[in-house]
């Protein structure tokens, strides 16, 4: 990158050009991610209100945050639709990848955007759909039960209920995109090397369990890690559907620092503490699929 | 030969069979809220399956969604275009430029500054959510438009998509059209962006589809009837009118309507671009 020695045009330097290109793009980033992330840092190490003066704390805020009873149910909770929705979702979308693999290729297109309509939808939508669905009074799954001969269920006053239909609802609007990323997964493994342990004598277990499934391996984390992420700062589906009902159930780290937020019960120092707090986690995790994105194009090239 | 043949075939069977049943679960919670919101009143919370389709069909649900005055809904429809259409063009645009810049330009501090852009991919919505407030908050942009569009603007993993299709392509026109003299401007506009359908098409789709969707943000920003997103007057039709459900399903069925097209439209580029993603 240095200014002497270039030989043809396109390594000449381009300095102003250069510059006038990036910073809008820079100028944004600054103001809208750097500004907001260094005032989370300094911040959550004071007392600090939208109003008034703050004056520093120490760690006390961090201290209090993980000492919190509510915040703590929020991390327990979101665990949960972790647990629930992850190994489930990842299953599924793998499953059902090889039936796309599979299928008669003239209907393949029109299965493919079909699973895939319900991810550009928001998820205050999603929520009005399922709610209107598990309605107690005369939603279609209520309708159902009854015909079974049992009573409505109140699906929204029951813990576990409430976080399957969230479960549920947010699986549904992720299901497409992911099915799509695992069948581009499957259709990138070279058909010669199903062809080579046909050759070997192997069954379709074995080339399931040798070929298939080591393959997809970095598809498997990118999926994981993604939805992980994801599903962590999970938000609009039980801010609609329950508001984190019934007693907290459904409660996300997310709608806690937005709560938090609304209210004044807590300092803004205190809020953003448990911003950061999250930071770490979901930092973490993408800071592992994109060094995996990086190692694979490492390979490629 | 027959046998496998025939196997064969059985399996490509039973595979689009699951498909379908698939498809067919996927697109059924959709259907069923447009269906639903054409049921009268009476109808739309007595849901039974035996009939789907409603006894009479009633525009009634949309009458009263356009007569909405607390939080009028077409208003909240035009708002949210606004922003969505101006926050995509405006994003493709500033991501694109800083991606040529990072792909085919040499200027000094380049791996810093892309460093820097690059590291904001790790930095989670959540965590900024309340110093971003106090920030716009500061700069007196609340209850405007610019709090909705400019603050998702510049996207780190837009800028890297950008880079990355802008680094595969050859190198031997840009070299002739700089020798023809041609500012770099000019080459990225009638060189590169003309060649570069795809990756505009992606992450344009992609912006478009963010902020039409977006819900947190906005209903922490702004409350001012006239810039109030659809997300957030449906969410109050929700609290309103939980014994007019049938209102609910109108507003949302309008409001689901725009990306469902956008995604139509343009499905070919945005399942390839998923595509990408996925493999690389």
């Amino acid at each position: 990158m240095s200014t002497k020695g270039y030989h043809s045009p396109t390594q000449r330097m381009d300095l102003r050009t250069g510059y006038l290109m990036i910073i809008p793009s820079l100028v944004a980033l600054f103001i809208f991610v750097y500004i907001p992330l260094f005032m989370a840092l300094e911040k959550s190490f004071t007392n600090w209100n939208f109003y008034g003066t703050s004056e520093p704390v120490g760690f006390r805020n961090f201290e209090l945050v993980l000492q919190n009873q509510l915040f703590r149910k929020s991390i327990g909770n979101i665990l949960w639709f972790v647990l629930m929705i992850i190994p489930a979702q990842m299953l599924l979308t793998f499953l059902f990848a090889h039936a796309l693999k599979g299928m008669s290729t003239r209907l393949g297109p029109f299965a493919k955007t079909s699973v895939y309509v319900p991810t550009v939808i928001s998820g205050i939508v999603a929520s009005v759909i399922f709610l209107f669905i598990f309605n107690y009074q005369g939603g279609i799954i209520n309708f159902l039960v009854r015909q079974l001969g049992m009573k409505r269920i109140a699906f929204f006053n029951d813990p576990w209920l409430a976080r399957g239909i969230i479960a549920i609802t947010s699986m549904w609007m992720g299901f497409g995109s992911l099915s799509l990323i695992m069948y581009a997964g499957l259709m990138n493994i070279p058909v010669s090397y199903y062809e080579a342990a046909e050759v070997d004598g192997a069954n379709t277990l074995q080339k399931f369990l040798r070929i298939t499934i080591p393959s997809m391996k970095n598809v498997f984390i990118l999926v994981a890690i993604n939805l992980t992420t994801g599903t962590l700062q999970m938000f609009d589906l039980p801010y609609l559907m329950t508001g984190g009902n019934p007693v907290n159930n459904t409660l996300t780290p997310m709608m806690y620092i937005y709560n938090n937020f609304k209210s004044a019960d807590y300092s803004m120092g205190y809020t953003v503490a448990a911003a950061l707090l999250m930071m770490l986690v979901i930092g973490t995790l993408s800071s592992f699929v994109f060094r995996l994105i990086r190692s694979e194009k490492s390979q490629d090239e | 030969m027959m046998k496998t043949k025939n196997r064969h075939s059985i399996a490509v069977g039973i595979f689009t069979v699951i498909a379908l049943i698939v498809s067919a679960i996927s697109l059924f919670p959709l259907v069923w809220m447009i269906i639903s919101s054409f049921k009268e009143a009476k109808e739309v919370l007595k849901a039974n399956p035996l009939r789907f389709f409603p006894t009479v069909w009633v525009t009634e649900n949309y009458v009263k969604l356009f007569d909405d005055t607390t939080y009028p809904f077409l208003q909240a429809m035009w708002s949210t275009a606004l922003v969505a259409v101006s926050a995509a063009l405006l994003s493709v645009t500033i991501n694109s430029m800083a991606g040529y810049a990072y792909a085919r330009l040499n200027f000094r501090g380049k791996t810093l500054l892309w460093r820097l852009s690059i590291f904001t991919m790790y930095i989670p919505g959540i965590t900024i959510l309340v110093t971003s407030f106090v920030v716009v908050n500061r700069m007196g942009l609340l209850d405007t438009y610019w709090v909705l569009i400019l603050p998702g603007l510049a996207s780190a993993y837009s800028i890297f998509f950008f880079r990355q299709f802008f680094l595969n392509m050859p190198m031997a026109t840009e070299e002739a059209a700089l020798i023809d003299g041609a500012s770099r401007f000019r080459i990225f506009w009638s060189i590169f962006i003309p060649n570069a359908k795809s990756p505009f098409v992606i992450m344009g789709t992609g912006a478009f589809l963010g902020y039409w969707n977006s819900f947190l943000w906005p209903a922490m920003t702004v409350t001012n009837t006239q810039y109030l997103q659809v997300m957030q007057v449906i969410r109050s039709y929700n609290n309103m009118y939980s014994n007019a459900y049938g209102v609910v399903l109108a507003g949302s069925a309008l409001a689901a309507l725009p990306p469902i097209i956008v995604f139509l439209i343009f499905q070919r580029h945005i399942v390839k671009g998923l595509m990408i993603s996925g493999i690389k």
